[in-house]
C-alpha cells in the first residue's frame, strides 16, 4: 500500500521533492530514476556533466535521487569536489 | 617509479599581463622537462568566471597541463606554485589509473556487444548487415 502511494507521487512527478507522510514514516523523496548517463571516465573538468548532479543549491545530489550506481556516485562526487576546488563549481549557491 | 600521467591545472591572477602568463607557462614546461617529465598537452584555456571569489577576484585565467613522468617533477612544480603570487589556485590529478580502468570497462562492454551481435546474427540467419558489423569491429 505504501508503495502504491509512492507510485502516485511519481506520476505527478515534476515537483521533485514531495512530502507525503505514510503512517508514521515520512517519505520525502522521489523514486530513483534509472540512469546510465555516467561515462566510464568521469572527467572532473567536464562541468556540464557534473552540473547534472548539482542542483541549484550547489549540493551533490544524493544517490537515492540521482539513481546511479554506488560506484558511479563515488566517482561523480570526487569529480565534483575537484571541480569545486578549482572554482568551476560552487560550494554553495544561494 | 613508473610512468604516470598527471593533469595539472592552475588559475592565474586575471590582472597579470598576457606575456607574463606566457612566460609562466614556458617556465612550467621548462621545469617539467628539467625534472625529467614530459609535457603531453598544454592548454591555455583562458579567462573564465569563477564560481566563487578567490582573493576577491571573480575571474581567472585557467591553464591546463598534461604531464607524464615519475611524480618527482610534480613535487617541485607544486612547491613553486605555492609561493608564486600569480597563481591563485592549482590542482594536480593523477589520471592514468582511472583512464586505464575506463578503457578496461569499455573493452569489456564492446566485447560483450560483439558477442551478442554474433549470437543474434547466427540466430536469425540472413541478417548480413550485423555480421558485417561484427567483422568490422573484430
Amino acid at each position: 500500500m505504501a508503495d502504491n502511494e509512492m507510485e502516485i507521487m511519481d506520476d505527478r512527478g515534476g515537483l521533485g521533492v514531495g512530502e507525503d507522510v505514510i503512517g508514521d514514516r515520512p517519505r520525502r523523496y522521489q523514486r530513483r530514476r534509472p540512469r546510465n548517463m555516467v561515462p566510464d571516465y568521469v572527467d572532473w573538468k567536464d562541468v556540464d556533466l557534473l552540473r547534472e548532479f548539482v542542483p541549484e543549491r550547489g549540493k551533490i545530489m544524493p544517490r537515492r535521487i540521482s539513481g546511479i550506481t554506488a560506484k558511479d556516485q563515488r566517482r561523480v562526487a570526487k569529480a565534483i569536489k575537484r571541480a569545486r576546488s578549482m572554482a568551476m563549481l560552487p560550494f554553495v549557491d544561494d | 617509479m613508473g610512468n604516470r600521467t598527471y593533469e595539472v591545472m592552475y588559475i592565474v591572477d586575471p590582472g597579470t599581463e598576457a606575456d607574463k602568463i606566457e612566460k609562466l607557462n614556458d617556465a612550467v614546461a621548462k621545469l617539467i622537462e628539467k625534472e625529467g617529465g614530459e609535457v603531453i598537452r598544454m592548454d591555455d584555456i583562458g579567462m573564465k568566471d569563477l564560481a566563487y571569489p578567490i582573493q576577491k577576484k571573480n575571474t581567472g585565467h585557467y591553464v591546463l597541463f598534461e604531464i607524464q613522468g615519475s611524480g618527482q617533477e610534480i613535487l617541485e612544480l607544486e612547491r613553486r606554485m605555492r609561493v608564486n603570487d600569480m597563481v591563485l589556485r592549482y590542482i594536480t590529478v593523477r589520471v592514468d589509473e582511472d583512464r586505464k580502468k575506463a578503457e578496461k570497462l569499455r573493452n569489456k562492454r564492446e566485447a560483450k556487444a560483439a558477442k551478442r551481435a554474433t549470437f543474434r546474427a547466427t540466430a536469425e540467419a540472413g541478417e548480413t548487415t550485423e555480421t558485417a558489423e561484427v567483422e568490422a569491429e573484430a
